[in-house]
């Protein structure tokens, strides 16, 4: 066991710092994979040259966030074992299990088929290569559904038992189908996906914006915000679900989130008003001041009238999370997603009376300007999703069994502190190269001009002759 | 930590031959792609470096995806080694880690930067390809050496001796070692990605001659102090198998003669396969030497292995993915054999 409080508290936010810098990036790829590979489908599908225009543009954009993916997620990998070697060592049998399928089953997988989407146009068929598109496409969202199911089990470990000092696993069906993933895969995959069209989407709407290839990317803004009001009211549920799987299973954790910090009023009655927003006495115990509605609490999480929710009160003082981060992220999250809904019902109203066809797209100003702030909200939803997650599980790394001081390695302050400074800035790079390259790729726009990939042929036994024109500059030094 | 059935040590035997080809495999792939990089420290011409990283372009993730997999098999078998050899080489982790992000970087990015910054991200590519060997090589020393564990009853050993244990005279003369052996590994790939008469071939044909004797002489140097270092090494060496051992060395030798005939005639892919055997005769050779220890003195293979482990998961990995992989890595190495100039286009 750790002892030193400070120690402590910086492996939490090295490890803090270094997922949030990692999930800007993984939902991105997994939801625009999927959308490469329909619009690559459509193009494969019809000829139609639009589609394949479009595919070659997001696939930069694609790889570009793809490649920071990587990098942080390698760091990921290390992590566990440096900052939370105890941790790791406890909980492997099960959680390391489930880390080496992803590994294998999804990142393998994956890192297989990339480097053929991104080189193999021209190399290879075009079927070939909708294969490839296909396969990261689903790799990526497996890959997901393992992540989600080692943290979904830290949330809910079931199938376990803690003896000499380590998690067993006495029932891999129940550790695996843990009450936890059951929704939180599905509402982190249509978070990932959600995320990837209003990214499309806002990247569509800044070039109509400023009236530059508008039937183009007309094309890619339509679908994907018709798509959205469907993806975001239908996120909103999953979300309601997955609040009522954390009240019936992390009690503490709801009522952080949602700062209930009382089972009973005073004069003995059910709590049941739901905070919308406040600010916590200096003591921590209840709100110095906030505005809250009566009933909508136990209306939202038990679906009746008067139902009684655990408060932070009937949860032994050592046992509490923090309230004040998960209670905001916890807002700004669900602002964000209904924000979400309203922009997904727009634009469909929009579409559905034509307004969004390429000759009378570009008039709706207002709309595209929304459109492209709405590109950012689903990071920061992202974001505060998975800070009401982390925070709420504390004090605990596997809820209600092993203590996040006991989890984390033996570092002292120093080192855990070098860390943190050393990654800050390494992910820091990584995230101001992300937007400097994306935002180059975005000032270029789409290339319009180079011939169409053909059907390239490599059978094995075939040898390439090299063919180069001596006197063309190679295109890596080329001027962009 | 021991409380496996027959069927489970099996497993776990059969998972510590996956991880140590899986390091292999990434030792021998992605050290040719380092050693390019340490290379191109020392090329002049700007069209070259960028041809080197181009030379790599398609390839290099998925080498690297072979580390991921062995982190990944580390975790997921033995999770007890993993949870405490991870903290004792977090330095030279973190540092390796920072080259290889470093490096990815520098060759994806290359083609979108602005000149002035492409000379600077030419010098970061270098540097950092060497700092991955280094520190690579120094973990690996380090491992060799051991570290201890606590011992507390009900609960699982683990390190808590700080991060600064894993620096020793072996463990920086490991350092070394690694990155001269990339570097001849490195020159090879070389020679076989780039068209004939390109002079950059002639150069790293000058480099091979000279890397080989220095790369001979630390494999000679890092065995002779491992049998100085390591009773557990001496023992097996010098013990009643001596002569079966001193076979290693003689096979090892055969593969240089080879490698040196094939460079000396030009033929490029012949040459790097004839290094990969000899490397391969050695680690295995290692293993051999090392085993049941996956950690000398800290950890054995079956006292870090998860006692969860299981057929079902070795089948589904061995059966099923692994050969995916292989073939895949095969079909990708193929698709981009084709030999470059320093007129390559980065497509």
């Amino acid at each position: 066991m750790q002892s030193n409080a400070l120690a402590v508290f910086l492996s939490r936010l090295d490890f803090a710092w270094i997922t949030s810098m990692h999930i800007l990036y993984p939902p991105l790829t997994i939801g625009l994979a999927a959308l490469l590979f329909l619009a690559e489908w459509r193009w494969v599908r019809s000829n139609d040259e639009h589609w394949y225009r479009l595919v070659r543009f997001f696939e930069k954009l694609f790889i570009v966030n793809f490649a920071a993916g990587v990098a942080t997620g390698i760091t990921m990998e290390m992590a566990f074992g440096i900052l939370y070697g105890p941790f790791s060592q406890a909980a492997g049998p099960f959680f390391g299990q489930v880390l080496g399928y992803e590994t294998i089953t999804a990142f393998m997988y994956e890192a297989g088929f990339i480097g053929l989407m991104i080189f193999g146009w021209g190399k290879i068929s075009r079927k070939m290569h909708l294969f490839a598109t296909f396969n990261v496409a689903l790799s990526s969202s497996l890959s997901a559904m393992w992540i989600l199911d080692a943290n979904s089990w830290m949330q809910t470990p079931a199938g376990v038992v803690l003896k000499d000092g380590f998690f067993q696993v006495v029932d891999w069906g129940a550790a695996l189908l843990n009450p936890d993933v059951l929704l939180g895969f599905p509402h982190m995959l249509l978070a990932a996906f959600e995320l990837a069209l209003c990214f499309a989407a806002a990247v569509s709407a800044w070039f109509i914006l400023k009236g530059q290839h508008v039937a183009l990317f007309q094309r890619a803004l339509k679908p994907s915000i018709l798509a959205l009001a469907v993806v975001a009211p239908l996120q909103v549920y999953l979300g309601d679900g997955l609040g009522r799987v954390v009240a019936d299973d992390q009690a503490a954790a709801l009522a952080a989130m949602e700062g209930h910090y009382h089972t009973y009023n005073p004069d003995g009655s059910v709590d049941t008003s739901w905070q919308v927003i406040g600010w916590p006495n200096a003591a921590g115990d209840d709100f110095a001041w906030s505005i809250s509605i009566p009933h909508a609490l136990s209306l939202i999480e038990t679906h009746t009238w008067n139902g009684k929710v655990t408060g932070l009160d009937d949860i032994p003082a050592q046992d509490r999370p923090p309230v004040l981060i998960p209670f905001y992220s916890f807002r700004v999250m669900v602002a964000a997603g209904g924000a979400l809904v309203l922009l997904g019902f727009w634009g469909a109203w929009l579409a559905l009376r034509g307004r969004l066809s390429a000759e009378r797209v570009s008039r709706h100003r207002w709309f595209l300007r929304a459109v492209i702030v709405a590109g950012f909200l689903p990071y920061i939803s992202v974001w505060c999703g998975w800070w009401v997650r982390e925070i709420c599980r504390q004090p605990w790394v596997v809820y209600g069994l092993m203590r996040t001081e006991d989890g984390v390695s033996h570092m002292g302050v120093l080192e855990a502190a070098l860390w943190l400074a050393g990654y800050m800035a390494f992910e820091i790079v990584v995230w101001a190269s992300v937007w400097y390259f994306l935002a180059k790729l975005m000032r270029m726009g789409p290339d319009l001009t180079s011939p169409v990939a053909a059907d390239g042929h490599q059978h094995l036994g075939e040898l390439e002759v090299p063919k180069h024109d001596p006197d063309a500059l190679p295109s890596y030094i080329r001027p962009i | 930590m021991n409380g496996l059935t027959q069927i489970q040590s099996l497993v776990t035997f059969a998972w510590w031959i996956a991880l140590d080809f899986s390091v292999l495999l990434y030792v021998l792939l992605d050290g040719a792609d380092l050693g390019a990089g340490i290379f191109s420290l020392f090329v002049r011409s700007e069209h070259e470096r960028g041809a080197i990283m181009s030379a790599m372009a398609g390839t290099w993730d998925a080498n690297e995806t072979w580390l991921i997999v062995a982190g990944g098999v580390l975790f997921g078998t033995f999770p007890f080694v993993y949870g405490s050899a991870f903290p004792y080489l977090m330095v030279p982790l973190a540092l390796a880690l920072w080259g290889m992000i470093t490096r990815a970087v520098a060759l994806e990015f290359r083609h979108l930067a602005e000149a002035r910054w492409q000379r600077f991200s030419d010098i970061a590519f270098g540097v950092s390809s060497l700092v991955t060997a280094f520190f690579g090589g120094m973990a690996v020393g380090a491992v060799l050496q051991g570290f201890p564990l606590t011992n507390t009853p009900g609960t699982v050993p683990t390190y808590v001796g700080g991060p600064w244990r894993f620096i020793s005279p072996f463990s920086l003369w490991t350092g070394v070692a690694a990155v001269v052996a990339v570097t001849l590994s490195g020159v090879l790939f070389i020679r076989a990605r780039f068209e004939k008469a390109e002079p950059i071939r002639q150069q790293a044909a000058a480099w091979t001659n000279r890397i080989f004797y220095l790369a001979l002489a630390a494999v000679v140097i890092t065995l002779a102090a491992s049998a100085e270092l390591f009773p557990w090494a001496a023992r097996k060496w010098l013990g009643p198998d001596a002569a079966l051992w001193a076979l290693v060395p003689l096979a090892v030798v055969f593969a240089a003669v080879q490698m040196r005939r094939a460079v000396a005639h030009d033929r490029d892919l012949a040459a790097i396969l004839w290094l990969n055997l000899g490397v391969a005769i050695m680690a295995g050779a290692m293993m051999a030497t090392i085993y049941p220890w996956l950690i000398p003195g800290t950890w054995t293979i079956y006292s870090g292995a998860s006692p969860a482990v299981s057929l079902f998961t070795f089948t589904l990995a061995m059966g099923g993915f692994f050969p995916i992989m292989l073939m895949y890595n095969a079909y990708q190495l193929w698709v981009f054999r084709a030999r470059v100039s320093a007129l390559a286009a980065y497509h």
